[in-house]
């Protein structure tokens, strides 16, 4: 067995797969895993595969255009999921998708197909309850700024809803978990950028701060509820008790 | 009675969201809007929930009242005039920096503004049209707005709130005359339905002039669906033509005006309305068919059910200590989701000898097990149709059965996987001629086992700990 590894990023990712697909060792015996790995097997051969950014957008093009472009926004997402295996379904994926082109996505009783929407469904899900559940605090002169520890990795992917959202605001949304965050200038693109054991902490004290608002909403949040139909199972159901660390109301 | 003033603003806001929570629409979906720089906001088709309160239900909007000021009595209301409580009202510019601020930490996806009458109709609906204004243009506002048409008010001040806003509600409260009647004595069939046709019909002339149809985006299950309440054939029989008719009754505003309100489109969420159910007697039967007219024949957006909670003590009204009827209301939504996502019609599902749902099973377990000479359905070969009438199986679900049927045949595990509800579809179904389990297709054998997987939510739903309306999802094998 040939065991392909390489970085935690998309593009490092893509040439992974570049790299299999060229060395044709055979799909039944290689197998892709993300860096870090943990025991090594013994009779194995490791392969660390460096980023190539040449080599992962030849990958990018070709998916697009010999498969299609909504087989590749089902990779992206299933690359952002928090699975360990998800380089691995993902040339699954593309193995098939490369032999039968657009179809793939329709394939869904497939067993490499399903695998990687069951991925790409469990991104969308995350990018689905932040736009939601995201939370931002104002400081002065006018910055808000949200903290989140999403599973996926939907920090971008939840940005750009933002963006649209608060096009002329001054924002920043922290992701605690990955030590990064994105920061969005009042009418200027958004960018990523990591941060410091130091930014991190000074950024988190923010979020305890309150002001009127932050009041007011807990007392509308309080309010609204109708007591004779109280339902706390209901309610969690709908807002897992994990989505709500960051959450205003719940704080 | 006197509009107190000294009230902090944090008590203000309490009693404006306290007297708006009985309105049970807060969805801020049906329309698609970019942002756009230089303001606030943008707006998604599918909505968007923010939070859920205690009650489970979802928080999209920030719900209030520009008042609880109401110089009309009906009976069941919090505001009524003969209520001895404090009045108080929001100024627009406290209404406007609220929702902003709100908007801006992601609590809302916007506002959803209704009132009490204060002095009349027209002087209400100005006050609110002045706040929308001033939140769309001063404020630069782009999120969603959900606005209540004033029965009574000026054609001018309902088309000026219809062009600010996203959608628009109007709320019939009581389906039969005689209910309002008794209850809502300042109000009549022909306020409310009046103004709901024009709005209905300026919707309607608005698309047709953007080149769209007449009638409201469906869900797409419908294209594939003969018999749709929403198909062209049941909407003929139902007697409407939006298309012609959209050219009639309309509302009308100058290009001068329609400048001024930034040329926005004629509330592209559509309208909506809400029903109570519980106060008075009318039966399943007639507020489905109530429903489905109201879809057809006004293209409504969404009908809402809202189980009567007891607030004030009266003769005409059920006593203080009825429990609010959520099973019952339950049914109905899952009822008005087999109209517009399944095909059904109010008359295949309850009929002038079978007035009202079943308690114990969902209305689509029981219209299957009233009709067992259809089933097996054979999964591998069935019409989408059929499909879609199998207990346990959604829309999503059932396109995915459609779309990957043609690669290869679907067992059981392959139909879980793609989201169908087995535990309680399998008695139903066949795959490649087998059933999941020997079971009899037998009427009374399939109710005892189908009311026992439906006991606990049933249980859950009697004993006050509610549900919420998304719930429904799950039930359906839906995925949101
Ligand atoms: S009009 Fe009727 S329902 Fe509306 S606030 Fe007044 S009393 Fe209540």
């Amino acid at each position: 067995m040939y065991i392909y590894t390489c970085a935690d990023d998309f593009e490092s990712m893509m040439t992974c797969i570049y790299d299999v697909w060229a060395d044709k060792r055979g799909s039944q015996n290689v197998r892709l895993e993300l860096e870090p790995i943990g025991q090594q097997e013994m009779f194995s051969t490791y392969i660390q595969i460096q980023k190539d950014e040449e080599k992962a957008g030849k990958v990018t093009a070709s998916i697009q255009k010999k498969i299609s472009p909504e087989a590749y926004r089902q990779v992206f997402l299933a690359a952002m999921s928090d699975a360990k295996d998800r380089l691995d379904v993902i040339y699954r994926f593309l193995l098939l998708g490369f032999a039968c082109g657009r179809e793939v996505t329709k394939r869904l009783a497939d067993g490499p197909v399903m695998r990687l929407f069951e991925l790409s469904r469990r991104t969308g899900n995350d990018m689905h309850y932040y736009r939601e559940f995201t939370r931002f605090v104002r400081i002065e002169p006018g910055i808000y700024v949200a903290h989140i520890e999403p599973s996926c990795n939907v920090a971008v992917l939840t940005a750009a809803h933002f963006a649209d959202r608060m096009p002329s605001e001054y924002w920043m949304i922290v992701d605690d978990k990955r030590s990064l965050a994105v920061v969005h200038p009042k009418d200027e693109d958004y960018y990523v950028t990591p941060l410091s054991i130091k930014e991190l902490q000074n950024l988190q004290t923010i979020e305890k701060q309150r002001d009127i608002y932050t009041d007011l909403w807990k007392e509308f949040f309080e309010t609204i509820a109708i007591k004779e139909r109280e339902n706390p199972r209901c309610q969690r159901t709908h807002m897992p008790l994990h989505y709500r660390k960051h959450v205003t109301e719940f704080m | 009675m006197e509009l107190i003033k000294g009230l902090s603003f944090q008590e203000k806001l309490h009693i404006l969201a306290d007297a708006a929570k009985y309105d049970v629409a807060c969805t801020s979906s049906g329309v698609d809007r970019r942002g756009k720089e230089g303001y606030l906001g943008n707006s998604k088709a599918c909505g968007i929930c923010h939070s859920f309160a205690a009650d489970g239900r979802c928080i999209s909007l920030l719900k209030v009242l520009m008042t609880n000021h109401c110089v009309y009595d009906c009976k069941y209301c919090l505001n009524r005039v003969s209520n001895d409580t404090v009045r108080t009202a929001f100024t627009p510019q406290e209404l406007c920096e609220l929702t902003i601020e709100f908007y801006k930490r992601n609590y809302i996806e916007g506002l959803f503004l209704s009132s009490g009458i204060q002095k009349n109709p027209t002087y209400t609906m100005e006050k609110m049209c002045e706040a929308l204004e001033l939140l769309r243009t001063v404020y630069r506002f782009n999120g969603y707005i959900h606005v209540k048409a004033v029965p009574g008010a000026p054609d001018e001040l309902i088309t000026r709130a219809g062009y600010l806003a996203d959608r628009m509600s109007i709320n019939m409260e009581l389906p039969t005359a005689e209910s309002m009647k008794k209850l809502a004595p300042n109000k009549s069939f022909s306020t409310i339905l009046k103004p709901m046709r024009k709005v209905t019909n300026t919707i309607a002339s608005h698309r047709l002039a953007q080149g769209k149809s007449a009638y409201l985006e469906r869900s797409t299950s419908n294209q594939y669906l003969s018999g749709s309440i929403f198909s062209e054939e049941q909407r003929r029989i139902a007697g409407s033509s939006r298309t012609e008719e959209a050219q009639s009754n309309l509302l009308t505003i100058s290009q001068r005006e329609h400048q001024k309100l930034l040329n926005r489109p004629f509330a592209s969420a559509g309208q909506s309305t809400q029903m109570i159910i519980g106060a008075t007697p009318e039966t399943d039967y007639h507020l489905i068919k109530t429903t489905q007219s109201l879809y057809q024949q006004f293209d409504l957006k969404r009908v809402f059910f809202s189980a009567y909670v007891p607030l004030n003590e009266d003769r005409d009204l059920p006593s203080l200590d009825t429990k609010p009827p959520l099973l019952r209301e339950h049914r109905l939504y899952q009822a008005d989701w087999l109209l517009r996502y399944y095909g059904f019609q109010a008359d295949e599902l309850l009929s002038e000898d079978k007035p009202n749902f079943n308690e114990q099973l969902d209305p689509k377990c029981d219209w299957a097990l009233r009709h067992l000479e259809r089933f097996p359905i054979e999964v591998n070969t069935a019409p989408y149709e059929d499909i879609l009438r199998i207990p346990g199986v959604g829309p999503k679900s059932a396109a995915r059965i459609i779309q990957s049927r043609r690669f290869g045949s679907l067992d059981f595990d392959h139909l879980k996987k793609m989201g169908v509800v087995l535990k309680r579809a399998h008695y139903f179904i066949t795959c490649s001629g087998r059933m999941m389990y020997h079971t009899p297709i037998e009427e009374k054998y399939i109710t005892r086992q189908l009311t026992s997987v439906e006991y606990r939510e049933n249980w859950e739903l009697q004993h006050q700990q509610g549900y919420r309306q998304m719930s429904l999802f799950s039930d359906f094998g839906i995925q949101a």
